[in-house]
């Protein structure tokens, strides 16, 4: 999540709220009354909602609107939060979920703490999946049972070679599950050839797309 | 024109273990045959040692901490848990007796080959050894302790405040070198690879465009498995020309990791030896063209070392320097050799046009190939250009 995020107050106008989401290109600035306390949340959309279509015709009423409305006018106040404690996979749901693109995250007492947006998550993902640290890709079939997991990681570890990354799919493909790892060596050809004399379907870097396969046409 | 070749049988000593893929024996294997073809004694060519690097030129692109753990490890051996943190202890890259002050002397070899060219003693300078591209700020990564070619692009910012222009065509990312300048806008890299998605270190892509200051100052060409000679080098002489005129470096750094042929057993592209010969070409018209010839050029990886490292950095040479080098390998260098060696040596230079059998989805490859270029040219040349400044 972002600390000490920008922010805006409910008495703030919208023309101020706009400079803002444009001045630090970002697209949700929570609203922040008292105390710290969140009181709403106002995106991007919701200011352009509330703007004037370029197609329409000027409405001699509707000039200074922006100047002169307040942020708590058009805010969301049902605020979807979360807990700086949430685990990031709770966090990412509720942003599913709710189809948003960031959740304030608040203390007890509902005073601000973050923001965590989409991109906090992605950023997260491709951490997890292992694409920040020097390794080769390998994908390794599973069968469901207990154990198969521990037999492939021994092999890597009897070789000394340190796992960077490694992620277990629940997808079923032809019946197995699918685990791929990131490891730290320059020369996977060791660790694939012992994989598969262990019975191991091994795709480098997936099982889809095997480079050997293609080398071997 | 002067051409300088850095080296000293000393660096052989660059060595984790005796199985392990990066075998010096390749060195040695290379210079005896640009030896044996007449290479090293032709005229402007001088063959020159190399000095260590001091502490001092290390530091400006390693954490001290780091420089001492090498030294440490090198000198007591290896604490496992101490070596991890700094990447070393690992399969890949061992720690080993010596270790700082061999790889100090790879770093001082590729300095000195920028001092010969900044100098201009020579137009070109090649040191051989040199090449370590995966070394971080404070990680020893995949074979590599010690980033030569950071410390020479270092020092040659440093010393002569140049614009340097580093070209990576090892099947490898340049990692390590891109990294150390990835905020730099006076340092250009270029790395020309293996897809990140098929090969270590798994980085590499086009987005991959520096940061800060810097943005818009790493290039990266990831290539399609079994990419081949024609496609690799088409890409390179389009690429090149059109990044070396907007960038105007002062100087050119080439990698020739020669990993990227077919007979290597880490990778997948499909090289032959043409394409050590037409890329060192290319680089040396560029570089006559926009920075006066100058070329500061290493080896890099490279394991089939005996039927293509030292064919591949005997091109390299040749190309170099500026000497055509005779197709037949001379027979008392098969003999001296082939009694070692565990594979048949080949008896010619270049690979035969069809030594290799061609790839059944070439023209798939190909467009895939294409397609990177031009989106790396779409992404990465306004901002050369300064149009993606809004001006």
């Amino acid at each position: 999540m972002t600390r000490d995020p920008v922010t805006v107050g409910p008495d703030e106008t919208l023309s101020h709220a706009l400079r803002l989401t444009r001045e630090h290109r970002i697209r949700h600035l929570p609203v922040v009354g008292g105390a710290g306390t969140l009181v709403g949340i106002l995106s991007d959309r919701d200011i352009r909602l509330a703007m004037p279509s370029p197609l329409t015709v000027p409405d001699p009423e509707r000039v200074g609107f922006l100047e002169q409305t307040p942020v708590s006018a058009v805010m969301t106040r049902e605020v979807v939060t979360c807990a700086g404690s949430d685990p990031i996979e709770d966090a990412a749901k509720l942003l599913c979920r709710h189809r948003i693109g960031a959740v304030p995250v608040t203390d007890a007492a509902g005073r601000l703490q973050g923001i965590l947006s989409e991109t906090d998550i992605l950023s997260a993902v491709v951490q997890i999946l292992g694409g920040t640290e020097p390794a080769s890709r390998l994908e390794v079939a599973l069968a469901d049972r207990p154990g198969e997991l521990a037999r492939a990681v021994a092999i890597l570890a009897e070789r000394a070679v340190n796992v960077v990354s490694v992620l277990v799919s629940p997808v079923r493909v032809q019946g197995d599950k699918t685990v791929i790892f990131h490891v730290g060596t320059i020369d996977p050809r060791e660790v694939i050839g012992a994989l598969e004399e262990a019975g191991f379907r091994v795709g480098w870097p997936s099982l889809e797309e095997d480079v050997r396969a293609r080398l071997a046409e | 024109m002067k051409s300088a070749l850095i080296w000293d049988p000393a660096v052989l000593a660059y060595r984790f273990r005796p199985d392990h893929p990066f075998n010096p024996k390749r060195l040695e294997l290379a210079v005896s045959l640009m030896e044996s073809l007449g290479l090293l004694d032709g005229e402007g060519v001088s063959v020159v040692p190399p000095r260590p690097a001091t502490d001092a030129e290390l530091h400006r692109v390693h954490a001290p901490e780091y420089v001492a753990a090498v030294k440490r490890l090198g000198r007591e051996g290896a604490d496992t848990r101490e070596a991890w943190r700094w990447g070393l202890g690992t399969d890949d890259t061992p720690v080993f007796p010596g270790m700082h002050e061999v790889t100090s002397l790879v770093c001082g070899a590729t300095i000195r080959a920028a001092e010969l060219v900044m100098s201009g003693e020579a137009t070109r300078a090649f040191n051989v050894a040199g090449g370590l591209h995966h070394a971080h700020r404070a990680r020893a990564s995949g074979f590599c302790v010690y980033d030569d070619l950071a410390a020479a692009i270092a020092w040659m910012r440093e010393e002569h405040g140049a614009r340097v222009m580093y070209i990576d065509y090892d099947a490898h990312h340049g990692d390590g070198v891109q990294g150390i300048f990835y905020e730099d806008p006076e340092v250009l890299t270029l790395s020309i690879h293996e897809s990140g998605r098929f090969l270590f270190p798994g980085t590499g892509f086009v987005d991959e465009l520096g940061e800060g200051d810097g943005y818009g100052y790493s290039l990266n060409l990831p290539l399609d498995p079994s990419t081949e000679d024609d496609s690799w080098i088409d890409l390179y002489g389009r690429l090149l020309p059109e990044v070396a005129e907007a960038f105007r470096p002062d100087v050119i750094v080439l990698q020739n990791g020669c990993d990227g042929h077919t007979l290597d057993p880490l990778t997948h592209l499909r090289a032959t030896t043409r394409l050590y010969e037409e890329t060192v070409r290319i680089t040396c018209e560029v570089a006559d063209r926009v920075c006066g010839g100058r070329v500061v050029a290493t080896g890099g990886g490279g394991y089939a070392v005996w039927r293509v490292v030292p064919r591949a950095w005997s091109l390299v040479w040749a190309g170099l320097s500026g000497q055509t080098a005779p197709d037949r390998i001379p027979l008392e260098w098969l003999n001296r050799w082939q009694g070692e060696s565990p594979e048949l040596l080949p008896e010619r230079l270049r690979d035969e046009p069809d030594a290799f059998p061609p790839v059944p989805r070439r023209a798939e490859v190909e467009a895939t190939n294409l397609r990177t270029l031009e989106s790396l040219r779409r992404q990465a040349l306004p901002l050369l250009r300064g149009w993606g400044m809004g001006f």
